[in-house]
């Protein structure tokens, strides 16, 4: 490769100010009849353009490599957002927003276009904890992710996505009261990092940065990896990787019309191919091609975040929806030994606000939206053991979660917490995010209300926007299914980069991690 | 419902579907408890007045009964008497819920009709009634009872509700009563910022050795 370095050297030339290049199914209208083929070459093909697939295009477009990158969801312009949140759900989200766990209690939203769940994310970045890069070490041998070791990537992207704490006007109502209610409680309160310029506080992080305030990928990493030469093709979805005596040889693809009429089939030949579709579609791919999976691990070992949504209601008017999306958070019980859960504050618009809790059907539910500027919220996150799978039919995909009984004591732990800390900073009511209707007023309602919830599948309403762990990395090929360096264990030139790869839950937001591993696997590739 | 199904074919097509362990988006498992109320609750499958009324030329993606149970949910679950809220029948709740069921994929969508059929029919054994002809009080308290009991009664009330509230409250005409302001970054004028410029080192870490940073 290094006889086009040069070449690339003074990329600012093909830097663009806004925008992104990007090849789409409507671009093959009559020039691709179906069933003709695209047939490209490059030396690395890359299947997703979120947060792992867009800085390893980024990393090896640098260095030369001749980079395609290839995304099953639809490029929409930062312009064309809508600050909808229905509307988005529809345009930017993995089935619509409706994908969930096969009981259909686990909503997992996770991004569907250039861009990924980049685009759609709330923007906080934490960088992975010591204690479970210790557990990763301990646990599969990956002695080399030492927080000496991953510090220095840390560094770097973090400066590249322009993350800060949040600034005081960072900080929004429901969590300026969420914060005085922590230190009336005496509990480690702190103001979230996020990767954001100049954020517009508009609170619609959710449905994509309109004015690409938010540092996703689609205003960084990927107009950069195309300043260096790497060719996007949205709408185009991986169905096969393909192979050449056990080395991995490139991937088969099909390029799909929003209306779901096919423009093309493709077929894109490297003899390296990073899958970054995410922790559902990435083992999904693996199965579907018969790949890398001597462990029997490939789409095990999901772990997902599983978070709750507690709203309360607030003597003087928050207006949840005005403002940063997310503000500060609690770590008081972050380390598995103090709870394993994190508080974080959390905005709503309306739509959001249904899907949270439901204070009895009818005339109370309307008074509830009617009074919703009252509502703040806190966002629940635990550290769930990796005990789902992903599978896929012959049909459809799979994804079998259920919060498991060992889990369950630590999300009631987060519930009660989240219920104190909302009596601490002033809220008059606490509402229980499930099934049935629970208010709590009182610190004396909270073990009743929170004590007799039971862990059966459509009792409480929950959400994931970090699945993880369905590749895990690990020293012994037995039992993972890629290395430290991401490469697969059984196919040379077969690499994994992306949330798949986290061994165990985190506990706290994953971008950054993915971030860091991403450019670590990239490097040692190139 | 113009044509409604057999006890015996609507419970083949749920079990079928439970045979096969393929669940809805929104929601649907099947649990023993259910089946069993599926078994026998299309034996006592009434015709409503509602069946003689079609439905709107828009509603060419639900079905005649489906129409008719998304509008008597709408009715029942979001009364605005007493509020400054706008009333649902100002805002087109069943058309936002169609389009809502039309990104589903066939299959899924085969199993939602299913199970609307279900919970439509299913009040004839408690009620004697279909869910669309319950009053407005019977309706909500069917809504809790099915809320409070097995996964799959939970799941369908869970899943109707959902769809009913996010038809409405995506409504513009719904925001101005609580205040909440929609898009904004047009309204206040912020700029478009573009992409971020390329990394201070990016081609300086170009002409070096490769490996690690």
């Amino acid at each position: 490769m290094n006889d086009t370095i040069a070449t690339t050297a003074d990329s600012s030339a093909g830097w663009q100010a806004t925008g992104l290049a990007v090849h789409q199914a409507s671009d093959l209208i009559g020039k691709q009849p179906e069933g003709e083929r695209l047939e490209i070459e490059a030396d690395v093909v890359i299947v997703g353009s979120g947060a792992g697939g867009a800085v390893s295009a980024y990393e090896l477009a640098r260095r030369g490599f001749k980079v395609v990158v290839l995304e099953a969801g639809a490029y929409v312009p930062s312009k064309d957002f809508t600050e909808r949140f229905s509307e988005s759900l529809d345009t930017l989200y993995q089935d619509h927003g409706g994908q969930t766990n096969s009981s259909g209690d686990l909503l997992v939203l996770q991004g569907a276009c250039v861009g990924g769940s980049t685009v759609v994310n709330g923007c906080v970045c934490f960088r992975t904890p010591d204690f479970i890069l210790q557990d990763w070490q301990r646990e599969f041998g990956l002695n080399e992710l030492t927080t000496a070791e991953l510090t220095p990537y840390f560094d770097e992207v973090e400066k590249n996505l322009a993350v800060h704490e949040n600034g005081e006007h960072e900080i929004p109502q429901h969590g300026r009261l969420i914060r005085a209610g922590a230190n009336r409680l005496g509990w480690s309160v702190k103001p979230l990092q996020r990767n954001i310029r100049q954020c517009g506080l508009t609170g619609h992080c959710l449905s994509g940065c309109k004015t690409e305030r938010k540092q996703s990928m689609l205003v960084t990493y990927l107009p950069w990896a195309t300043a260096h030469g790497a060719q996007i093709y949205a709408d185009t979805r991986v169905e096969k990787i393909l192979t050449e005596n056990g080395k991995a040889s490139g991937v088969a693809a099909t390029v799909t019309h929003r209306d779901g009429s096919i423009a093309a089939r493709m077929t894109v030949t490297a003899p390296r191919v990073i899958v970054a579709a995410g922790a559902v579609q990435t083992p999904l791919l693996l199965l579907k091609s018969g790949l890398a999976n001597r462990s029997g691990q490939v789409g095990r070992n999901f772990a997902c975040h599983p978070s709750l949504y507690v709203p309360a209601r607030y003597p003087e008017p928050v207006y949840p929806w005005r403002g940063a999306m997310l503000g500060v958070y609690v770590d008081e019980f972050m380390h598995p030994d103090k709870g394993g859960f994190v508080l974080e504050d959390g905005g709503a618009g309306l739509v959001e606000l249904t899907m949270a809790a439901e204070p009895g059907t009818g005339k109370p539910f309307m008074d509830y939206m009617a009074d919703a500027k009252y509502l703040g919220g806190l966002v629940t996150l635990i550290h769930d053991h990796n005990v789902g799978t992903i599978e896929w039919d012959g049909e459809r995909k799979k994804i079998n979660y259920q919060l498991s009984d060992t889990d369950f004591p630590s999300m009631q732990r987060a519930l009660k917490a989240a219920a104190r800390l909302h009596l601490a900073s002033g809220a008059k009511e606490v509402y229980v995010p499930a099934s049935d209707n629970r208010v709590i007023r009182s610190e004396a309602d909270i073990d009743e209300m929170v004590d007799t919830l039971e862990n059966l599948p459509q009792h409480l309403r929950m959400v994931s926007y970090h699945p993880q762990g369905t590749c895990r990395m690990g020293a012994d090929p037995d039992n993972s299914v890629v290395g430290s360096d991401g490469q697969s264990h059984d196919v040379p030139g077969l690499y994994v980069a992306d949330a798949s790869l986290l061994p165990t839950s985190i506990i706290v937001n994953p971008q950054i991690t993915v971030y860091a591993l991403a450019t670590r696997i990239a490097r040692q590739m190139a | 419902m113009k044509s409604p199904r057999s006890a015996p074919s609507v419970a083949a097509i749920w079990q079928q579907g439970m045979a096969r362990r393929r669940f809805l988006k929104w929601s649907l498992l099947g649990s023993a408890g259910v089946a069993a109320v599926a078994a026998g609750g299309f034996a006592f499958l009434r015709r409503s007045p509602l069946d003689n009324q079609p439905a709107p030329e828009w509603a060419t993606g639900l079905s005649a009964g489906e129409y008719h149970l998304f509008d008597r949910a709408r009715q029942v679950l979001l009364p605005v008497e007493g509020t400054a809220l706008t009333p649902s029948d100002q805002v087109p709740v069943v058309r936002n819920v169609q389009a809502l069921l039309n990104n589903l994929d066939p299959a899924t969508r085969k199993e939602m009709g299913t199970g609307l059929g279900l919970f439509d029919n299913a009040a004839v054994l408690s009620h004697g009634r279909r869910f669309v002809d319950l009053s407005d009080a019977e309706a909500r308290a069917y809504f809790d009872s099915w809320g409070r009991a097995s996964v799959i009664q939970r799941t369908l009330a869970t899943v109707i509700k959902q769809l009913t509230y996010s038809a409405y409250w995506q409504e513009p005409a719904t925001w101005a009563p609580t205040g909440f302001d929609g898009p904004v970054s047009d309204k206040w004028g912020l700029a478009y910022l573009g992409n971020a410029p390329l990394p201070a080192d990016d081609a300086l870490r170009a002409k070096q050795p490769e490996g690690k940073a």
